[in-house]
Order: C-alpha cells, then structure tokens, then sequence
C-alpha cells in the first residue's frame, strides 16, 4: 500500500485512541505502547529488506528494486514516525527538552539528505549514459555471426563505457587514458573529459562527507529519555542516514570516497536496528570487494554491466572474423541487453521514488519547522 | 576523383567509394588523423558523404543479393562493406564531433540583449521606507523582528534586458548546420543514432555549462542555501531571476530549434531526444536553486523575494511549456510546477508566521517617552509593501486569518469580527487582522508604564502612526477599508483624551472653586491657608508634569499641536481665570511670589515644551514675565 495510505490508518488507530486519553501526562503508556509497536515494525521491514526482491537475479544487494523497496520503507517508517511526533502534541513537544534540541538536528540530516536525493538523482543520469552506451555494444553484438565493423563498433562503445565508469568514480586511481571517446588521439584541444556527465554541485561538494557528518552525533537516548520521544527520532535519524549511505553507495554521485569508514553506531540491547546492521555489514562487505577492482558504485545492475563489458571487450579486443558465431560471446552480449532493458525499465521509476523520498522530507521539514517557531519562546526570525 | 555513375558498373563505384573511406581510417594513417576532413576541403567532405551514401547503398543491395550468391560469399560481403560503413561512422562521428566543438563556445552577450523590449517591469521597485526621525532608536529594541527592509531593487538595464518573451538565437552558422544535418542523416540511416545523441548531448552540454557560468549560475547544494544570510541570497536570487529568463527563452529555445534544424530529416523523436539528452541535466540544475529557496525557512524578510521569485516563475511557465513540451520532459515542467506551488505556500506560511510574530513579540522594555515602537514602524512599513505585491498577493491567499487560537478561552489573543468585514478579500482580512494583532500586543506593551499618562500617549502615538501609514498608501487604504480607518481615528483620539483625563484632571483639581470659601459668604471668606496649599500643590505638579512631559515625545507634529492646544485650551483659561479670582488674597500675604509663580504667559510657553522629547531645564519653567 502507498505510504501515504499507511499513514493515513495508522494516524486514524492513534486519533482514536487518543480520544481515550484524559490527560497529557497519563499518556506514557499510550506512548510506550506506541514506541514499541514502531521499533518493532521498523525492525520487521529492515528485515525484509535482508533477502533480495524475488524477480531479482543478481546475487548483490544493492539492485534498483531493491533500492525502491529501500525507499518504500523509509517513506513508510518515516510516516509512523510523524504522527508519532505530531500526535495529540501541537507545538508543545517539539519544543521541550529533548525534542528542542534532537528535532533540530533531525532537521539538518534531513537537509543533507535532500542533497544526496539530488546527488543521487543526478547519478542516476550517470547510469542511464552508461546504459545507452551499453545498448550500441549490445545491439552490434547481437548479429550473428559477428562481423569485423560490427565488433569494432562494440569495441569503441565498450571502451567509452568503461572509461566513463571509472572517470565517474574517484575511488578508482587507475583511470583508463589509453582510449578516449575520440577514435584517435587528437593534438589540441578536448576539454569533453567526462562525456555525458553534467556536473550539478560544486567541485567542493562530496557526498562521503555529507554522510559522514549526518552520522556524527548519533547518539542512542540514554536513562529516562530513551523510554520518551527521543528514541523514535533517534531510530528515525539512523534509517535516514542509512538509506542515503546505501544510497550512496550504489549510485555513482560526487566523492564518495570514504563512505565505508561511515561510523554507525552500535548500540547493545536495541534490537530494532540487528537488521539495519546487518545489511550495512553485507553492503560493506561487497564494497571492500569491490573497492580492490574500482567499481562505479554497488548498483547491481551496473556491475553486471561492467562484468559483461570486460568480457565483452575482451572478445572484441582479439576479435577476428570468421564467419562463426562465438556461443558464449552471444550469450553475453544477451546478458547485456538483458541489463540494459532492466535498467531501462527500472531507471525511471526509481528517479521518481527518490523524488517522492525527497517530497516528503521536504513537507515534514516544513512541519516541524513551523511547529518549532510556534512553540518557540522568542520569535527571532532564523533562516 | 569522380565517382562513375554508371550504375552497371557498381562494383566500381563501390571500390572507389570504399577507397575514400579506407584512406580517412584514423585507425590507420597518420594523415587521416592529423586533419579532420569538414575543416579542411568542401569538396572533400562532400565527396566523403557521397562515398558513405555509395558505401550504404551496396549494403542494401547486397542484402537484396543475397540470394545469389553462395552463403558464405554473401555473408563475407556483407561483412566487408559493414566493416566499411563502420570506418565511415567512426570517421563521422569524430566529423561530427569536431563540428560541434567548434561551435560550442557560450551563449554571446550580444544574444542576451534585446534592444526591442523595455527594461524590467516586476514589482520589485520598492523601498521600504523607514521614518527618517527616529530610526536610530530602532537599533536599541533588538529583541524584535529585526528591521531592514531596505527594498532598493535597482533597475538592471545596465546588464541583460528583460526578455520577455521566446527569442532563438543562432547558435552556430548555417553552413556547420547543413553540415551536422548531412552527417546526422548518414549516421542515422546506418543505425548510429545511438551514437550520435551521445556525442550531440555531450558536446552541446558543455556548451551550455559554459553559458551558464556566464550567465551566474552557480551550482550551489541545498545545504549551501540553507547556510547562507539571507541578505546575500536576495542578490542570488535577483541574479537567477535574469538568468532563467534568458536561459528558456534564449537558451534553451535556441537548443532546440538546433536540434530541430539538424535533424529535421529524421522525425520529431529524434530531435526531442536529443534536446532532452542535453538541457535536461542544465534545466534541473537551474531549478535546483528555486527548489531550495522554496524550501528554506520560513521568516518575514523574505517574503518580498519569494514573491518575487514567484512571480518571475509564473511569468516563465507558459514559455516552460512551450520549450518542454514532450512527454520525456515531464519531469521539467512538473517540477516547475511545484516549485511555484511551493513559493506559493512559502509565502502564506511566512504571512501567518508573520502575523504569530507579532502576537508574540515579547518586548517589554518601554520606548523612552512612549514614542513610535519599532515593532508598529516595522509591522506599518512591512504591510504597506504587502500591499504593493497585491496583485500577486490577492491570488495567493486564499483563506482567512485564524484567529482562533490555540491560546483559548483567556485574554490573551485578540478579537475581530468579521460580520463588518463581509465582502473583503482574504488578503484585506489578513492586513486588518495583522492591525489588530498589533495592537492588542501594543496594548500589553504600554502596560509596562508605570505612569498610566505615558501608557495612553504610547497608544495614541502608535495608533496614529498606523492610520497615517495606511492613509499614505491607497492600495493599503483602499484594503483595510474606510470603516476601519474611522474606528482606529476613534481609537487614538480616545487615547489622546484618556491621557488628559489622567494628566490633567487632577492638575485641573487644583484649580476648582469647591473647597475655598469658608462660610456662607461668596465674596470674603476665602481660607487663605486652603488657597496657598492649592497653589503649591499646583505648581508643584505642574512643574513635575513638565519635568516629566517634556521628555516624552509625539513625533508627528501635527499631533502634538493639536494635543497641546487641547491641553491649553483646558489649562489657560482655568488658571487664568483662578488668578483672577484669588491672586489679590494670595498677594495680599507674605511671600507671595512662593505661591503665584507663574503667569498665563509662562504656562502657555510651557506648554509649547511638551512632546518635545527632550528634558527642558527646569529652571526654564520660571517666570519670564514679571
């Protein structure tokens, strides 16, 4: 169901019950309760999250509808997590100790994370270049048998590709500069360094360093605050900074070098959070394997494509013709389209769930921003 | 060399059609890398087109041939001629590309200036005019909404004029057009359109990067936005405004009448698809910036520029939906979309915030001498700019004020009833009700008076600032409505006769008849001791009602007059005529210059010292005639 439909009911079980209520302080329970059945809800959908999506054929984590069902749980978590803050409360909560203190710095999480969500999205462009690239090879690959033009026209495209998967990702040093996305090698002037690729935040911006200062100050409420509102910010301020870090991750976007030394903390008896550990573990394990070969992000479908193009490129490197068509050269260049038309299919759709992800930060932002103000002793404008 | 046209002789024609191709392999000459053939030689490029035209025909036959040969013949030949036309597709894909770099260097100034339009017609000649007088007592409130609204929005016809409307500019000569077409059309029929958007996109939005950096537009994270003062950002945003003008109406309208004129052979997908490969990433770049001021928070001061930035946007989007008006830019225009609605609600959330601020303000200092309160100068200069953004304003808001509170059921929120308010816009009710919060926070400010007297001139000075301020703007007079304007007249001058009533009345005590005569007898029996204490107690409030009074202030001028001549109007005539009735038996005793101290003539110069605002001497308050 819509997250939007899932807040909706859930703020209509809590409404009702808070009709019950009689007074303000006699809440605790209800609160309690309500605390609970969030921890323990969050819990179960990061669970899920632990086996891949069933229609998904890759063995890594991080594929596209993966990462939709990612953002589907945050939008989700992040609607119980709302109408557990607003309820019944006004302004009054939000602008007592603690909540006057963790709101605020919620809210500059969420600031940074509206960036990743552009960065992100903006990478996202990076991967569907890629695609196209992809395509050409996977289209003149797909003749049968494969002429001498054909592979030459593979090869070039493949070498664009690889090129442009390593210039986008700075982890990489061994940047390819033997091929260029010229046909030879030209004297004068070619400033066209990154084909496809345009670059939307300041050479300054890194998306490594926006994680890592999002996840400084985690802190988990201690003593008698972590049985109040304190605790769902700070469940709500870790599935933010994990889902941008997966985020991140697998989607190339501006300096993420770094991003494995994220520090996430780990708390001892919260067990609402074993399976967001878990999948940061599993998600840092494939990094560390990767980081040796210098990927562009984790994107499963991206690495499959780069796999395939080494090996296509390979076949097309020592490629002669001889009227015979190589089975297992075939079979890849299938792979590939296969990849390329998963992309194609699936691309969009996610651009559009971040923006929703986006919206919605945006929107509960203001909220509490407004709530803030109202409640606040002084009405000094800050901006 | 010509190529034979005889058709029978098509391997001929063939062989040297390959021959041409062959020889410009980069691959494999030196020479063929060293010069790019569209640079060099016309006829040369044409011969190169007219050999890949030949080269791509013999595919198509030898497709059609098929059948005649031995397969695996067939299937060499075929094999031969796409290794040609694959040399040839390389060979203009780096022609093509080479064209384009040349061509791609950002947007001339010249283009940016449009000689036939008037300069900038926005709203946003303003300047929030502050009261020249007192504005250095402001600086000493600041625990109030801090008060720069120095609108001087400069008229910018010294840099781009406005464009106002869709203008295409040439971005490159006709014949590096006709050219790009002519390599686009081969590229395209030998199945390189893959190819080809890539290098077009590539190339083209590096152009465009370089415009934009001429244009300003900087790549700022939200982050970034959020940080800054906002001071800063109005300039930003004024710069944005030029620029996204000139961007979809001269930029990116420009692109994509290149894109149709390219590849005009080959179908709108096409073209389309290559406009989007190219502006989209720049379109969403320059949204960014709108988006992140959309949602940055919520504060008075920047009201003015969010209006401006809305209005700018809306004027923008019927030429938005023009330029991007396929299906693959949806994503463009609906985030333009909601970018305004978001400015829209920007700007009603900081209305009513604004209105909760000055509720709210929690200044208890008094203003020495119960002057103009920068909290009212503020609140009168902020809505008479409201009212210049009317226009805009009065689409925007739509719903009432709430005056409903959440502090309910006490004193402690304002009333208005909008029973006499029928028929006014919500923008008008907005305004009155912003009136109204003032000075229901007025009046629990002037409770912080010790002396009630100063209280009451404190209400009449700042409600007669706000009538005058209203009546000084029409479209704010003609909002708030001469009804109202009656009832805040009402409420000053009842403040102006409160304050009499609190001073003067027991001044005025001091000079009744009741009290002095002593037995039934009129003429005679007037108790010297009562009429020496009714002397001395009137000089001495006299003298500590001028200590005192003087230092206060009435800033208008006008008012001041007319409140000191109601006052003497009360005060002369009945010391006047108490002197005439009992100065003989106060003289008639010792000392007497200790009683009578004054004359008609010193009280009516004193009276001429109050409202001043500064302490008069009080030596001054003597005699000055004998």
């Amino acid at each position: 169901m819509p997250a939007t439909d899932y807040h909706a009911s859930f703020l209509g079980r809590l409404s009702i019950r808070r009709n019950q209520v009689i007074a303000m302080d006699g809440n605790h329970e209800q609160e309690l309760e309500d605390l609970e059945l969030f921890s323990k809800h969050v819990s179960e959908c990061f669970t899920e999250l632990l086996s891949p999506p069933d229609d998904v054929p890759f063995d890594t984590l991080l594929s596209i509808p993966w990462l939709r069902k990612l953002l589907d749980v945050f939008l989700c978590c992040e609607a119980e997590f709302k109408a557990i803050i607003m309820m019944g409360n006004d302004s009054f909560q939000i602008s007592k100790p603690p909540l006057d203190r963790l709101i605020p710095d919620l809210l500059d999480r969420s600031v940074k994370a509206l960036d990743i969500c552009n960065a992100v999205t903006n990478g996202l462009d990076s991967v569907r270049h890629y695609q196209k690239l992809a395509e050409i090879a996977a289209s003149a690959l797909e003749q049968k048998p494969i002429g001498d033009g054909q592979a030459r026209r593979a090869k070039k495209a493949l070498n664009s590709l690889m090129l442009a998967m390593s210039i986008d990702d700075k982890d990489c040093s061994a940047v390819k500069t033997t091929e260029r996305s010229w046909s030879f090698s030209r004297r004068g002037v070619n400033k066209d360094r990154s084909p496809g690729h345009f670059r939307q935040v300041a050479k300054s911006w890194s998306a490594a360093k926006q994680i890592q200062t999002m996840a400084c100050n985690l802190v988990p409420p201690r003593g008698a605050e972590a049985s109040g509102l304190a605790s769902p910010v700070y469940i709500m301020s870790v599935i933010m900074v994990f889902v941008m870090w997966a985020l991140v991750a697998a989607i190339p976007c501006q300096d993420r070098n770094g991003l494995l030394a994220t520090h996430f903390p780990v708390p001892k008896q919260l067990n609402w959070d074993q399976s967001i550990i878990g999948l940061h573990e599993k998600i840092g394990e494939e990094w560390k394997k990767k980081e040796k070969k210098g990927a562009a992000g984790l994107l499963a479908e991206m690495q499959k494509m780069e796999k395939l193009g080494h090996n296509l490129m390979e076949f097309t490197e020592s490629f002669q013709f001889h009227g015979e068509t190589d089975e297992k050269a075939a079979a890849h260049a299938a792979e590939l389209a296969e990849t390329c038309r998963r992309m194609e299919e699936g691309l969009l759709p996610l651009q559009v769930k971040i923006r929703e992800v986006f919206h919605r930060i945006v929107r509960t932002r203001t909220e509490f921003l407004h709530a803030l103000d109202q409640g606040g002793k002084s009405s000094a404008p800050l901006v | 060399m010509e190529l034979p046209e005889n058709p029978n002789k098509d391997n001929n024609g063939y062989e040297s059609a390959e021959k041409i191709i062959l020889r410009w392999d980069s691959t494999a000459s030196e020479e063929a890398r060293e010069k790019m053939i569209f640079e060099t030689d016309r006829h040369e490029a044409d011969r190169y087109l007219q050999a890949v035209d030949e080269i791509q025909r013999s595919l198509s036959n030898a497709s059609i041939s098929n059948n005649n040969n031995a397969a695996a013949a067939a299937v060499d030949d075929q094999s031969k001629v796409n290794s040609t036309i694959q040399i040839a597709m390389a060979r203009l894909e780096d022609e093509f590309r080479n064209i384009l770099m040349t061509h791609s260097s950002a947007l001339e100034t010249d283009s940016l200036f449009d000689p036939s339009s008037s300069s900038f017609s926005t709203p946003s000649h303003h300047e929030l005019e502050e009261d020249d007088a007192v504005s250095n007592e402001d600086n000493s409130h600041d625990d109030l909404l801090q008060l720069q609204l120095q609108h001087c929005e400069s008229s910018d016809s010294s840099t781009y004029r406005s464009t106002s409307s869709i203008r295409e500019v040439d971005l490159m000569p006709a014949e590096a057009v006709s050219d790009l077409q002519a390599i686009a059309m081969r590229m395209i029929s030998s199945g390189y359109l893959r190819e080809c958007i890539q290098v077009y996109g590539s190339v083209r939005k590096s152009a465009i990067d370089s415009s934009f950096r001429k244009l300003g537009i900087e790549k700022l994270s939200i982050g970034d936005i959020q940080r800054l003062e906002w001071v800063a950002l109005e300039s930003k945003i004024r710069r944005w405004i030029r620029a996204a003008k000139v961007c979809i109406r001269i930029l990116f309208a420009s692109e994509k009448k290149l894109c149709e004129q390219i590849f005009e052979c080959v179908g709108t997908n096409i073209d389309d698809a290559c406009f989007m490969e190219t502006v989209k990433g720049p379109a969403i770049q320059l949204f960014n910036f709108a988006e992140a001021i959309s949602i940055s928070r919520r504060s008075p001061e920047k009201l003015f520029k969010i209006l401006d930035l809305h209005d700018a946007l809306m004027d923008l989007l019927p030429d938005i939906e023009s330029v991007f008006d396929s299906k693959s830019s949806d994503s463009i225009r609906v985030q333009a979309a909601e970018i305004l609605s978001r400015l829209a609600e920007a700007a009603r959330g900081i209305l009513s915030e604004f209105e909760g601020a000055i509720l709210r303000e929690p200044s208890r200092v008094p203003v020495p001498g119960g002057t103009i309160h920068p909290l009212t100068r503020y609140v009168m200069n902020y809505i008479s700019l409201i009212s210049d953004y009317k226009q805009t304003l009065i689409e925007l808001i739509m719903s009432k004020p709430s005056t409903g509170s959440r502090y309910s059921g006490d004193q402690s929120t304002p009333d208005m009833e909008f029973a006499e308010l029928e028929g006014k816009t919500p923008l008008a009710l907005h305004l009155i009700w912003i009136i109204v919060v003032l000075q229901f926070n007025l009046e629990g400010k002037s409770k912080h008076y010790r002396d009630a007297s100063l209280a009451h001139l404190f209400i009449m000075n700042n409600v007669h600032y706000i009538v005058q301020k209203v009546k000084g703007s029409p479209e704010l007079r003609e909002m708030i409505g001469d009804d109202y304007l009656r009832k805040l007249t009402g409420k000053f001058r009842q403040a102006a006769t409160s304050y009499q009533r609190a001073t003067w009345v027991s001044v005025l005590y001091c000079l009744r008849d009741e009290g002095l005569h002593v037995s039934g007898s009129f003429s005679s029996g007037v108790s010297k001791s009562a009429l020496r204490e009714r002397f001395k107690t009137f000089n001495a409030m006299l003298e500590e009602v001028h200590r005192t009074q003087t230092t206060w202030l009435i800033p208008d001028t006008q008012l001041r007059e007319e409140l000191r001549i109601s006052i003497s109007e009360k005060l002369i005539p009945a010391y006047r005529s108490f002197l005439g009735r009992f100065r003989s038996h106060i003289e008639s005793g010792k000392h007497p210059e200790n009683y009578i101290k004054y004359s008609v003539e010193d009280l009516e110069t004193a009276v001429l010292d109050f409202f001043e605002g500064f302490p008069v001497s009080h030596q001054n308050l003597r005699r000055r005639s004998q």
